[in-house]
């Protein structure tokens, strides 16, 4: 799903006229009352004397109510406002007449406005129409991430461009950022972020660094260097079905969104799904579980979409998936106890990149392979990694640790995302430095 | 909100409490500062039982600290899990697994810069037969009594204070935020979900407060609050969402009372208990 930038206009309210904010209030209050407004019109009344004035007055004192006043009667000279109901237009406007009483009509049709107004409220609020007005301390909707990912390509389109690497369940596009500048085919590094829809703090931080990875190329020596030497892909929203369904029913979904018939339960945890150790212990069968593997390795299309992608391109060196919560830095097995053959690296690299992130805000992460450090788990995208040649495959629990857990306050996303680069850069640069 | 210094949570593995008699006798090392340091607990050369005991530590020690905060019965006084300094398990296959522990405590609701870290001894005894840990845990002072009795019955003003909130849906947000005039109500409510974490804590499984999601009932009338309430607790190692009823009374200084009903989605069978403090 798209967003096209640069969305309607909004009609420009203007806060200098009483009068508007007048309006304005009306239109709101009608708007959150849910009341319908379809024919009713605003005239405004030029009242020649002091007779005339009497005249729109005793309008005012008539019960039931037949006009709502916007501008009160004060002075002869001063327009008068009033709000007409639908149904009592043709009275009111004979009475008017009959009188020699002046009118124009301003409004013609209320509810047209207020639905025009609510609609442009909303177009405004989804597309930004430049990234710089795209909030990076705010969470966002699918809609609001795919029209900044539109605005980030096209505003450096030098250096970034957008892939899309299959489709959802939902039929939703599965987008992956492309950082290059240039070469052909590149040794590359892979991050995702939200494979787990409820972790809203690693898409957050994946806009972030997409954001800081343009600005720092050129000013930061060793990201620099990085991108002189290598392709950086970066997919922010791995199951834009699961994302979309927090935002719309159940902000704790974790898995994503598939059906099969006969099956009760909706779902598979794409973190379970992947080709290697499938279905072994730390990943379930019962498809009503958190955890459940799927019926079979890469049987979800937002797993297939990357390993298709990953194993085309052939040429990755390292992968980073981003998760949260609980503030951790894990390489594999998280399928087995057994160590990885390069175990002693991945640990000293890990020990680095969390003494990186630690020196921004004084945030502790302990590190570890995931089996030892967090839990056995089975059919995961960095034992998948690792075992079709990717060296460095890393995956990241965010914060916190538990006290606000998957809600995490969105004041904490810059900070969160600020330290995460540094382990980020501290295993893009080892991963330069040493290849193979 | 100041992220605060948080401890490392350590690995948690599976089926090792009770374990065969060879895994008993790995579970009778003496661990010191396991779990402290931040930087790289993990010896590369015998990650496994390094792995297996630190584990065990930590949900001794997150089963102690909910007794704890339960049992003291103080909104303002809640503690949260710094770091396990050292612990001893031994395992009786029949019987169950007990464990010998110190850890460090802070405030759970730390001010910015603020550090202060209550030390804490405890016994944690996770038993086959019976379904909640037995506990026996004594900690420093992280707040004096009177400082304490002060911050409880402010909050219990503040709440007398509030508006029936029966409307409220949400605390956290989607976003993560709390309105400042109902963070009392959060601390209230992560009271007495303490007592629920309590009684569920196992060696294999340990929860968080993930959100409150609705206050059936919220009555001041009498001296007592009366609060009833749904929560979402988040299970870790299942990754499971459980959504429980609790329903709690509380006074300032009073041993608090909690009943409690949770929708179990894995297993047909529903958790249910009733407890005084």
């Amino acid at each position: 799903m798209q967003g096209t930038p640069g969305g309607g206009t909004c009609p420009g309210l203007s806060p200098l006229d009483r009068w508007t904010l007048l309006v304005f209030s009306f239109m709101l209050a009608a708007a959150l009352g849910q009341m319908n407004f379809t024919g009713d019109q605003v005239l405004r009344v030029l009242a020649k004397d002091e007779k005339q004035l009497s005249l729109l007055r005793d309008l005012e004192g008539l019960k039931p109510q037949k006009v709502d006043f916007w501008r009160a009667p004060a002075r002869p000279s001063l327009p008068v406002d009033m709000r007409v109901p639908f149904s009592e237009l043709k009275d009111i406007k004979a009475y008017l007449e009959s009188h020699g009483l002046a009118y124009s009509i301003m409004i013609k049709d209320i509810q047209v406005l207020l639905d025009e107004e609510r609609e442009a409220m909303a177009k405004s609020r989804r597309l930004e129409r430049s990234t710089s007005s795209f909030s990076y301390s705010s969470y966002h909707t699918l809609e609001e991430i795919y029209s900044w990912i539109d605005n980030f390509v096209t505003e450096h389109s030098d250096m970034v461009s957008k892939i899309q690497i299959g489709s959802s369940f939902e039929n939703r596009s599965i987008l992956v950022l492309k950082f290059s500048t240039g070469g052909s085919r590149r040794p590359a590094i892979w991050i995702d972020a939200g494979i787990h829809s409820r972790e809203w703090i690693t898409h957050a931080t994946g806009i972030w660094t997409a954001k800081k990875i343009v600005s720092e190329y050129g000013k930061d020596p060793v990201l620099t260097d990085i991108l002189k030497a290598m392709d950086i892909f970066i997919e922010l929203v791995t199951n834009p079905d699961g994302f979309a369904f927090t935002h719309s029913m159940n902000r704790l979904w974790r898995k994503n969104k598939s059906t099969r018939p006969g099956i009760f339960c909706i779902g598979v945890d794409l973190n379970r799904n992947w080709k290697s150790g499938f279905g072994g212990n730390g990943s379930n069968a019962n498809p009503c579980s958190e955890t459940y593997h799927g019926p079979s390795p890469q049987s979800e299309p937002e797993v297939a979409a990357i390993v298709d992608f990953i194993t085309t391109h052939g040429n990755f060196k390292a992968l980073i998936s981003i998760h949260s919560y609980s503030q951790m830095l894990m390489y594999p097995y998280g399928k087995s106890l057994e160590p990885v053959s390069n175990e002693k690296e991945l640990y000293y690299l890990a020990k680095d990149a969390v003494k990186a992130l630690h020196e921004v805000h004084g945030i502790h992460y302990i590190f570890g392979s995931i089996s030892t450090t967090l839990y056995l788990a089975s059919g995961i995208t960095i034992d998948w990694a690792y075992d079709s040649g990717i060296k460095y495959a890393f995956s990241f629990e965010l914060r916190d640790t538990g006290q606000y857990g998957f809600l995490l306050p969105a004041t904490q996303i810059i900070p969160t995302a600020q330290e995460t680069w540094m382990a980020i850069l501290t295993i893009m640069e080892h991963t330069l430095k040493h290849p193979y | 909100m100041q992220p605060r210094r948080q401890p490392p949570p350590a690995p948690r593995p599976r089926g090792n409490c009770p374990g065969a008699p060879l895994l008993a006798l790995l579970l009778l090392l003496v661990l010191r500062g396991a779990a402290a340091a931040p930087a790289g607990p993990q010896d590369p050369r015998r990650p496994q039982d390094a792995g297996l005991s630190r584990g065990l530590l930590q949900q001794a020690a997150r089963a102690a600290l909910h007794f704890l905060n339960f049992r003291a019965g103080s909104p303002s006084a809640l503690r949260a899990l710094a770091a396990v300094q050292e612990g001893r398990a031994s395992v009786n296959p029949k019987e169950g697994c007990k464990v010998d522990l110190v850890f460090s405590t802070e405030r759970y609701n730390s001010e910015e810069g603020e550090e202060h870290l209550g030390n804490c001894s405890a016994r944690v005894f996770f038993k086959t037969q019976k379904p909640r840990p037995a506990i026996n845990v004594t900690c420093t002072r992280l707040l004096g009594k009177r400082k304490r009795q002060q911050e409880d019955y402010l909050l219990y003003k503040q709440m007398k204070q509030l508006k029936t909130p029966v409307d409220v849906v949400s605390i956290p947000d989607s976003h993560g935020h709390i309105d400042p005039s109902l963070k009392p109500i959060w601390d209230l409510a992560f009271l007495g979900s303490s007592y629920v974490m309590w009684e569920k804590t196992t060696q294999f499984l340990h929860y968080y407060l993930a959100q409150l999601t609705s206050v059936k009932q919220w009555k001041t009338d009498d001296d007592e609050i009366d609060f009833d309430y749904t929560v979402l607790l988040h299970e870790f190692s299942t990754q499971e969402i459980i959504p429980c009823r609790i329903h709690l009374v509380w006074y300032p200084g009073k041993p608090l009372k909690v009943k409690y009903h949770c929708q179990e989605l894995q297993t047909p069978e529903e958790a249910s208990g009733t407890e005084e403090g």
